[in-house]
């Protein structure tokens, strides 16, 4: 039994005649922190949304947790049952209360029961630090206030892999740290997490790697201090300088 | 600027000073609000001169003398024939039944529109048993009731029965042709697509027609069943074309976020359609939708055409025999009436409902 939780080879990706990923691989193994960054429509989005199958690969495999995700995965719902994500927009379901939306897959998914779901919900409201806002509905919080929720939301399906598309890119900046420091949380516990950020402070303190992509590929990947320190491509460099200077 | 300042009412102001300030702003205002209200107060006087003063409101002797050469109204023709707008030519004594049967229809309708019983386990036994109570008081032929077929039914019960039933089949079709249309599959995609700009582009009499007096001939004998049923089932249809579109449209108002993060946290296809999708896009598609019960109700008078007697209809019956056919006025604001409390009760239904959902939308 390999210790990977995800691991890719030889992937690519097209949209249309459009090629999104060119040959990715890439291996994270159970208790690892990678970021991903690069610039916009580098295709990070696109790599992580693979992962759950919010998009499908044309070559190549992706395998999650042992299972290969090709056309034969029978069950796709079981495989995103394990695999939580957090959206740039956090996408709560407007129509439920916080708590709902947190115990919403558990009793359907995992068919626990009402008052178990919501009380392992509360307990993640309060990891995420918003008990007291479990009865009110999306709409009514802020946004640092909702990417928590997302979290809690996909912490109670007690995911295997965590993965997170700019989680903080849509907040005002004021509310960034709260939600990082959430995620350091989670990362200091040893969830297995991939980071599409450009949250550089967050990278240097929990990534195991950093991961540079442009154009559909994986540049450059390094662990923090490297990656940092001393880019070897120039394409990185280049970035790093950009991101950096501001 | 000066507009502004005149039509700007200070919270506690009295009534004299708003209405000054409404209606007498100026020279003109003044004399546009004197004409209207002096024709407003003309109109409501002579209707209630004809309506209620001089009306004539009951005929002991079951005729049409009492109206002769009266100058108001004559609502005794209601009095003499409510029971056939009612009933339509369902068997006097038997009436009761069609009274309760009514009532029936009328109480699970209002049952449904409470919150509670917003669930399909719910919903489902509440019209089976609806349905099963009004079709034994109005077919009879068990429990020592006499059998009236529904070529007999008719009035305000049959125009009742055709809607609930037609909108009871219609809705969960037009839940699975909206489902369908945005099937991944091209080809049941796109047949759907057909099938429901096909349905929309014909007009429902011809559907009705179809229904009722050509699938005879065509469908095999075990499948024709009763008119009735046939013509329910058309309208159905016709209702649920309309409908899927506009589900439809609630559901592609949605942003794709909400899919997705439902497909993330690992919720089936039925959970996400059931628990994510649908909840919104009625609550998206909720005005619209309101506005098609309120339609498909009025159009329910149209199958007269295939010779049902729904209430409009027996409303005509009422003045068409000779005696009273100076009533015709009468019998008509008193059907308008019937339909007024529906649809009316209808769409404060829908304004209720907006105001309760969105309690939790931003
Ligand atoms: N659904 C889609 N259809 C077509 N092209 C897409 C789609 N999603 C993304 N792309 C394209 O793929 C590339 C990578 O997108 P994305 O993964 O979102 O980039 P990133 O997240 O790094 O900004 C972009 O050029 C984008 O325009
Ligand atoms: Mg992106």
């Amino acid at each position: 039994m390999s210790n990977a939780a995800v691991t890719i080879s030889g992937m690519n990706k097209y949209y249309g005649s459009f090629h999104a990923l060119k040959n990715i691989n890439l291996t994270v193994q159970k208790g690892e922190r990678i970021v991903i960054c690069g610039p916009s429509g580098s295709g990070k989005s696109t790599l992580i949304r693979c992962i759950n199958k919010l998009e499908e690969h044309q070559q190549g495999s992706i395998n999650v947790l042992g299972t290969e995700l090709d056309d034969n995965v029978g069950n796709i719902d079981q495989i995103r049952r394990e695999v939580g994500m957090v959206f740039q927009h956090f996408n709560l379901f407007p129509h439920l209360t916080v708590l709902e939306n947190c115990t919403l897959s558990p009793m359907l998914a995992r068919k626990m029961p009402q008052d178990e779901a919501e009380n392992m919900a509360m307990t993640y409201l309060e990891r995420v630090r918003i008990p007291e806002q479990a009865e009110k509905f999306p709409g009514e919080l802020s946004g640092g206030q909702q990417q928590r929720v997302a979290i809690a939301r996909a912490l109670c399906m007690k995911p295997e892999v965590l993965l997170f598309d700019e989680p903080t890119s849509a907040l005002d900046p004021e509310m960034i740290s709260e939600v990082l420091e959430v995620m350091v949380s989670l990362a200091k516990d040893g969830m297995t997490m991939l980071c599409v950020t450009h949250e550089m402070g967050f990278a240097r303190q929990v990534a195991d790697r950093v991961i540079f992509m442009d154009q559909g590929e994986i540049v450059e990947q390094a662990a923090p201090e490297e990656f940092f320190g001393a880019p070897k491509n120039e394409r990185t460099q280049n970035f790093l300088n950009q991101i950096l200077s501001h | 600027m000066t507009d502004q300042i005149a039509v700007f009412i200070p919270p506690h102001s009295n009534i004299a000073q708003r209405l000054r300030k409404r209606f007498f702003s100026s020279a003109m205002n003044s004399v546009i609000t004197i004409i209207v209200g002096l024709f407003l107060a003309w109109a409501v006087w002579n209707v209630f001169n004809w309506a209620i003063l001089n009306a004539v409101w009951a005929s002991p002797d079951g005729t049409s003398k009492v109206c002769h050469g009266i100058e108001g109204a004559c609502w005794a023709v209601i009095d003499v024939r409510w029971r056939l707008i009612i009933f339509g030519l369902f068997p006097f004594e038997e009436q009761w039944r069609s009274t309760f049967a009514c009532i029936v229809i009328v109480m699970v309708a209002i049952m449904s529109c409470v919150p509670f019983f917003w669930k399909p386990m719910r919903l489902g036994p509440l019209w089976v048993v609806g349905f099963a109570i009004f079709y034994t008081l109005m077919a009879g032929g068990v429990f020592g009731l006499s059998y009236v077929g529904p070529a007999d039914w008719g009035g305000l019960t049959l125009t009742v029965f055709v809607y609930a039933a037609g909108v009871l089949i219609g809705m969960p079709t037009a839940i699975a042709l909206a489902l369908l249309r945005r099937s991944e599959l091209p080809v049941i995609a796109k047949t759907t697509g057909a099938i429901i700009d096909a349905v929309r582009s014909l007009p429902l009499v011809s559907i009705l027609f179809t229904a009722a007096l050509i699938l005879p001939f065509v469908l095999p004998g075990f499948l024709v069943g009763d008119k009735i049923w046939r013509v329910i089932i058309g309208f159905a249809l016709f209702f649920a074309a309309y409908q899927a579109e506009i589900i439809r449209s609630g559901i592609q108002a949605l942003p794709s976020g909400q899919e997705e993060a439902a497909k993330a946290l690992g919720l089936t296809y039925w959970q996400r359609i059931n628990r994510i999708i649908l909840p919104q896009a009625f609550r998206n598609a909720l005005p619209p939708t309101i506005n098609q019960f309120v339609i498909t109700f009025k159009e329910t008078s149209l199958i007269v055409i295939i010779g049902f007697f729904e209430v409009l209809a027996s409303g005509n019956a009422a003045f068409g025999s000779g005696e009273w056919s100076h009533a015709w006025v009468e019998v008509y604001c008193f059907v308008a009436m019937i339909y007024f409390v529906f649809v009316f009760s209808l769409s404060r239904y829908g304004a209720y409902l907006e105001r309760h959902l969105r309690v939790g939308q931003h």
